[in-house]
């Protein structure tokens, strides 16, 4: 008898914490204080843990009910009142819930506990009624909402609960008393109900009696109910027959047969009852798993393919749900593979079970601790790799996706089994990634971890291998997605050889070929079209880093990426960031300096640089992102190895944008309508330039500006000079050393570049700037100050005639440069500057028409036009290539000559206007 | 000079039959070796039906050997072929010579009435129409390029553009016309299948491309054959992407005949094509170059005008290699000179005789006949200073007062414009008629 107490209540905290998963009710689990709970456990233990327990469905809703007095109670200390009342209204609709149950096995008496609680409700209500006035609003109007309707249901059970009020000494009891006394009565309930309601119920279809723990008990369990349908109890007893060692059991399998049934029929009914309570609901019970691990199978059993088959779809049946230890799911898989090894059941069962033991090692990733990710790492990689053995050693083994699952064949050649060792590579590749942004990118850990990446290499090498080998080439969706993860692992490296093939010091292939193989393939074959993007990124990347700046500019014009990346997921859009910023570094070099300012120009501009190229988190002062978007963001983080240095990109922005800058400056400077064309380093010179008292320059960006005023006077020596000395070198400079390189005794190399690029545009500013004070300026003389070629100075000053930037021409004879003076008087120079007023007042008037009045710019004729243009200036007066013009290769703006437009319109019209106009004018001029 | 033969690369795109004209040409330019360039033209004409060329060819080739029996066996095939086709197709020749037909054509309004009419009068069946194409091809494989353009042209009126047969059809025309030398019709024929292309009936960026690709070659023939063909190319790629993107992915090579094209064109759209070209070349330096498109850039990018006469050296051998070109080599240099002299007076005002003869291979009397002649035909702002021996550019000076007439030229009538606007959507009548 007092077996069936404990085995009884062992069932009830069995279930109860089933209940809690589904129903969160802190309640049942608790009452039971722990040394109660391990004497059952080891009670099963000692006995047969064979034995299936079940609930009855009165233990059910009165455990249901249990819950919300519990919480009830909880509540009372607290007066937390409005909860009170919910409480008080589900634990009302659970004994509605639990009525037939109630008349059907207890006579209709409600249950003691159920009438205590309703007493106790009804003094603390009183109670707390009194002093009513010190709760808060809410609070007291819960109140008394709760005292109306308690009033109202306690009247049903008056009669009753009078009997209790009696012995006063009832309502004081605590939880564990109601508790046990609530368990004496389910006892003697089921005692009443007779033998037929046994508790202690055998497993059906136990394939350990013995050792097994509660666990798998549950899963059992889960699995039968599924089956329980289709197939009928013989079934069972066969297999039963098969897994069950021996009946040391008392009861015979009759009884457990019909037990069975029984107990089928009940949960059938319980799942109409209340769908909280399905199959799902019997999971494991966490306080079994301390205990020593139980063997998989029977001692004697037969081992053999289907045997441990079945094992492991029952292990990893339990996958996913609530509640599943995944560290013991891991452990199990294990085991069940030693075992499968060791009675030799093929290659084709260890595969699956490795699959499966390296699924449970992803799922078991989330849970991970970050000190324990690296030991789970090295697991799942060496877990991968002898998968990927297994898979090369065996050629007779097909492993696919599109395998159905029941057409797989593990007992003899030629296997199929279904799987892709594809997917799990990608999977594998992302947790690398994980750990990596993990570690702290300074540490040793971190250093060791990025050695793995040479390993993973060689396992794609190998998996590529595999596939090519195998019947999987054919996929050409495989194929692409394994040769964009080889791309991935491979653009951001830089090969020596690259460069050395260019200067002709070797000879044969190198990562350029190889990255054109590659993305080759993907261009032509995939049809995902985000691996196509990607790869083409990747590429354009790879290409730039290897110095093949016109190769990586075609990739990037024809690929049209920069009018749709908008509407990219943000990963691409990083890589995006990424292979622009590289490719404006390489321009750089290439000494196309306005090329380099607009690929870098936009993200410089945002001023969110790190962000963009997700290489840390900028601190958001508007709006604070919560942390789910926190850690979406950490998530996309470029791991460190893969960084771009920050200093590198501005460095050379700024340089670029100073080489464009200055000389516009000196040209324009009293031009009204100039406009800065980069405000990052309008702003740097402007700090710098407020500052009362400048020192020697320390950080990158003094360095520039610093560079930039020497400039502006025209002194390219100390431009230079400030620009590359040893500062900057350990700075910046040393990045580009690899880029270097000597040939004819001659020097090439970015210091070169910015050597020559500064002598010119150096000269070009101090044509701009000092042309009026000269009447002829002799060309060799220019040639000796700037070190420069003659033809050089020559072709600088010829372009900037050409080009109408400079009023001048050249006398050929004294090879001098005859500087045209042209320069106004300064009412002239007033009245100019007024004419461009008037213009700009003009176009704004425009403007404010359009947008005001006429709902939309283009109705306006030429206008219109015209103010479009305006706004681009500085872009239009540069010969090919603002920044969008740039990057439409082939469909290049043809729109320049769109201010001749303007001639159209009648001019005999509005002379009166004209007229007042002028008058205008003339008031301003005085003004003036 | 073999590096800048474009002969190989352009024959890529190109029929058969409209390579054979460019080898005939090679083979008297001694830039390659003899046997080869026989050796190649025998490789091409094998393939064809024109068998008797071919044996000439390996007579040639191989003077002391037996001509093989496979060409007497080809022969015989082919004559027969010609001869069965030739009976096979009488109803159509017939048709084509009724006198009626070319009316017929000209007046049915599209190919069905066409066909309806020809099967009332002639008793046609639509099933022929295939034929005829067959026919013509036949034709066209044995050389018999003007029958083959007559059937080409019937088939031509009889299909609808969506007939499997209509674009090589399309091609075979310009093919036909190309080798009858009929560059007006040639020129027809160009323009129907630009205008096909550019509909873009192959739903197929790549096949698009390609089209595009022949076309740009085989228009090759005619740029620089027809009378207007320069002009007519500069319309093809100037402020049109299409053609541009073709240059730029499949064939650079292309840029030397546009450079020649642009430099050669007259003078009046010269600046906006030139600059655009400037910046195709500029951008395109890395993948091709060779003395044309390197003497435009030195003249326009680096103003090295030394290197542009050096380079202007080259390209008379270039052009003279040159199967297209070879035709406007005068022109060239002539307009070359002169694009050399325009902008150095651009950029000087005081340039010594000497010097420019120098620049422009000539010697001085006749550089100064040169320029006296620009100057008499007004092309020319300057005087010639023969004490010194200098040439004096007018300075174009820009005074203030233009400038503000400049900047306020337009500024009344947009400010008026502006009025006017208001003024309609304000409504008021009566304000608007005061203007």
């Amino acid at each position: 008898m007092s077996k069936f107490y404990a085995q009884g209540s062992g069932s009830e905290s069995s279930g109860s914490s089933s209940e809690d998963d589904d129903n969160e009710a802190p309640v049942p689990s608790k009452p039971i204080p722990a040394g109660k709970q391990t004497v059952y456990i080891s009670d099963d233990d000692e006995e047969d843990s064979g034995k299936r327990v079940v609930r009855s469905a009165k233990e059910k809703r009165y455990e249901e009910m249990l819950g919300h007095v519990k919480k009830i109670k909880n509540f009372k200390k607290n007066n937390d009142m409005s909860n009170i009342l919910d409480c008080f209204e589900d634990l009302i609709k659970a004994h509605q819930k639990a009525l037939p149950v109630i008349v059907k096995e207890e006579n209709g008496s409600t249950p003691l506990f159920y009438l205590k609680t309703l007493g106790q409700m009804e003094n603390y209500v009183n109670q707390q009624w009194e002093n009513k006035k010190n709760m808060s609003k809410i609070n007291s109007k819960c109140l008394a909402t709760l005292r109306q309707k308690l009033r109202k249901y306690n009247k049903d059970f008056e009669e009753e609960l009078l009997k209790y009020r009696d012995n006063p000494e009832l309502l004081d009891d605590d939880d564990d008393d109601l508790e046990e006394k609530q368990e004496a009565r389910d006892e003697s309930g089921s005692e009443s109900e007779g033998e037929k309601k046994e508790k202690k119920l055998k497993k059906p279809s136990t394939k350990k009696p013995k050792d097994d723990n509660e666990s798998d008990d549950s899963i059992d369990w889960g699995s039968d109910s599924d089956e329980s349908s289709s197939s009928s109890d013989e079934d069972y007893a066969d297999i039963r027959s098969k897994f069950l060692k021996k009946t040391t059991d008392k009861d015979d399998a009759k009884e457990k047969k019909k037990a069975d049934r029984d107990k089928r029929m009940q949960r059938k009914k319980l799942a109409k009852d209340d769908d909280l309570d399905d199959g799902e609901g019997w999971s494991v019970v966490t306080g079994g798993a301390q205990v020593e691990r139980p063997k998989m199978f029977p001692k004697d059993s037969e081992i053999n393919t289907p045997a441990v088959i079945k094992k492991l779809a029952e292990i990893t049946a339990i996958r996913g749900k609530k509640g599943t230890d995944r560290r013991e799911q891991i452990d199990l898989l294990n085991e069940l593979e030693t075992i499968a090894s060791a009675h030799a059941l093929g290659p084709a069962v260890q595969v699956k079970i490795g699959f499966a033991i390296v699924a449970a090692l992803f799922d078991y990733s989330l849970k991970v601790h970050e000190l324990q990710k690296v030991q789970y790492w090295i697991k799942l990689i060496d877990k991968i790799n002898e998968l990927l053995n297994l898979a090369i050693a065996h050629k007779d083994m097909k492993i696919d996706e599109n395998v159905p699952e029941d057409s797989e064949e593990m007992e003899k050649s030629p296997y199929r089994v279904r799987s892709c060792l594809m997917t799990v590579f990608e999977r594998m590749d992302e947790e690398f990634l994980k750990v990596l942004k993990e570690l702290d990118s300074h540490s040793f850990e971190y250093v060791e971890r990025v050695q793995d990446e040479r390993r993973i290499c060689e396992m794609l090498e190998r998996l590529l291998t595999y596939i090519i080998s195998n019947h999987l080439a054919e996929d050409k969706g495989i194929m692409c997605r394994a040769y964009y993860k080889k791309i991935e692992h491979m653009y951001y490296k830089f090969d020596v050889r690259v460069l050395k093939k260019k200067r002709g010091e070797y000879n044969g292939e190198t990562s350029v070929d190889e990255m054109q193989r590659l993305a080759g393939y993907i261009y032509a074959f995939d049809t995902t079209d985000r691996l196509r993007t990607r790869s083409i990124l990747c590429h354009i990347y790879h290409h730039a880093l290897h110095d093949n700046w016109f190769e990586a500019r075609d990739l990037i014009l024809m690929s049209h990426l920069q009018e749709v990346i908008q509407h990219s997921d943000p990963t691409t859009q990083i890589m995006y960031n990424r292979a622009m910023v590289q490719l404006g570094i390489c321009a750089f070099r290439h000494e196309s300096v306005l090329d380099s300012h607009n690929c870098l120009a936009d993200l410089m501009m945002s001023g969110r640089v790190k962000e963009l190229l997700a290489q840390g988190l900028m601190p958001q002062h508007r709006h604070d992102r919560s942390p789910e978007q926190e850690k979406i963001e950490r998530s996309r983080q470029v791991p460190f190895h893969m960084q771009l240095s920050l200093d590198v990109i501005e460095c050379v922005y700024l340089v670029s944008a100073m080489l464009i800058e200055v000389p516009y400056i000196a040209e324009h400077e009293f031009d009204a309508k100039r406009r800065p064309i980069s405000k990052t380093f309008y702003h740097q010179l402007r700090t710098l330039e407020k500052q009362s008292l400048t020192g020697p320059a320390e950080s990158m960006r003094e360095h520039v500006v610093a560079s930039a005023r020497h400039m502006k006077k025209g002194d390219w020596r100390k431009c230079y000079n400030a620009l590359v000395n040893e500062k900057m070198d350990r700075k910046v400079w040393h990045y580009f050393a690899i880029y270097e390189y000597t040939k004819d005794e001659k020097q090439f190399g970015v210091k070169e570049m910015l050597r020559r690029k500064i002598r010119e545009e150096s000269l070009r500013t101090y044509l701009f700037t000092y042309s009026n004070v000269y009447d002829s300026v002799s060309i060799p003389r220019l040639a000796e100050m700037y070190e420069m070629e003659f033809q050089q100075v020559h072709s600088v000053v010829a372009k900037m005639i050409i080009n109408q930037e400079l009023a001048a021409s050249m006398d050929e004879p004294t090879k001098t440069v005859v500087l045209h003076r042209t320069e106004p008087t300064r009412l002239q120079c007033m009245l100019l500057q007024l004419s461009d007023k008037v213009n700009i007042l003009r176009e704004t008037s425009d403007r404010t028409f359009e947008t005001k009045l006429q709902g939309g710019p283009g109705t306006m004729g030429p206008g219109s036009k015209g103010r479009q243009f305006n706004r681009m200036d500085w872009k239009n007066r540069r010969p090919n290539q603002p920044r969008g013009d740039h990057h439409n290769r082939g469909d290049r703006d043809h729109n320049r000559g769109g201010d001749r437009d303007h001639n159209r319109g009648d001019r005999n019209r509005g002379d009166r206007e004209h007229n007042n106009r002028d008058r205008e004018n003339q008031r301003e001029v005085v003004a003036h | 000079m073999a590096q800048y033969d474009l002969t190989s690369k352009i024959s890529q795109n190109l029929d058969r039959h409209l390579v054979a004209p460019l080898l005939e040409f090679i083979a008297g330019q001694n830039i390659y070796n003899q046997q080869e360039v026989l050796q190649s033209k025998l490789d091409l004409l094998v393939e064809t039906k024109m068998v008797d060329y071919a044996i000439d060819v390996f007579k040639k080739l191989h003077p002391e050997k037996e001509i093989p029996p496979k060409f007497m066996e080809k022969r015989t095939k082919v004559v027969e072929e010609y001869k069965s086709v030739q009976e096979s197709s009488k109803p159509i020749t017939a048709i084509l010579e009724s006198a009626e037909l070319a009316e017929q054509i000209s007046n049915s309004r599209d190919y069905r009435q066409l066909v309806e009419y020809l099967a009332k009068a002639h008793n046609f069946k639509p099933e022929m129409i295939d034929s005829i194409y067959d026919y013509a091809k036949l034709y066209y494989e044995c050389g018999d390029y003007s029958t083959a353009s007559q059937y080409l042209n019937l088939h031509n009126e009889l299909v609808p553009s969506s007939d499997k047969n209509y674009l090589s059809g399309l091609w075979g025309k310009l093919a036909c016309n190309i080798l009858l030398h009929q560059w007006e019709y040639g020129l027809e024929d160009f323009e129907k299948l630009k205008t096909f292309i550019d509909e873009d009936p192959f739903r197929n960026a790549l096949q698009t491309l390609q089209q595009r690709t022949w076309l740009l070659h085989w228009g090759l023939y005619l740029y620089f054959n027809h009378t207007k063909g320069w002009d007519f190319l500069l319309d093809l790629l100037s402020n049109n992407a299409k053609y541009l993107n073709v240059i730029q992915t499949t064939c650079p090579h292309i840029l030397r005949y546009w450079a020649t094209a642009v430099i050669i064109s007259k003078h009046s759209r010269h600046s906006s094509a030139m600059k655009e070209l400037v910046a195709v070349i500029q951008q395109e330096t890395y993948t091709y170059k060779d003395p044309i498109t390197e003497f435009i850039k030195c003249l326009h990018v680096n103003f090295d005008f030394d290197g542009a006469q050096q380079k202007l050296k080259e390209c008379e051998r270039v052009l003279s290699n040159d199967f297209f070109l070879i035709s406007c080599y005068n022109d060239f240099i002539d307009h070359a000179r002169l694009m050399i002299f325009e902008t150095f007076c651009r950029i000087h005002q005081c340039i010594s005789i000497g010097m420019l003869a120098e620049k422009l291979d000539m010697t001085t009397d006749e550089a100064e006949r040169w320029i006296v002649n620009l100057i008499r035909n007004a092309r020319l702002d300057a005087k010639l200073d023969s004490k010194l021996g200098h040439v004096v550019m007018g300075t174009s000076k820009i005074s203030p007062y233009q400038q503000i007439i400049g900047k306020t030229e337009f500024l009344n009538m947009r400010s008026q414009v502006l009025a006017n606007s208001v003024a309609r959507k304000l409504g008021d009548k009566s304000s608007y008629q005061i203007f």
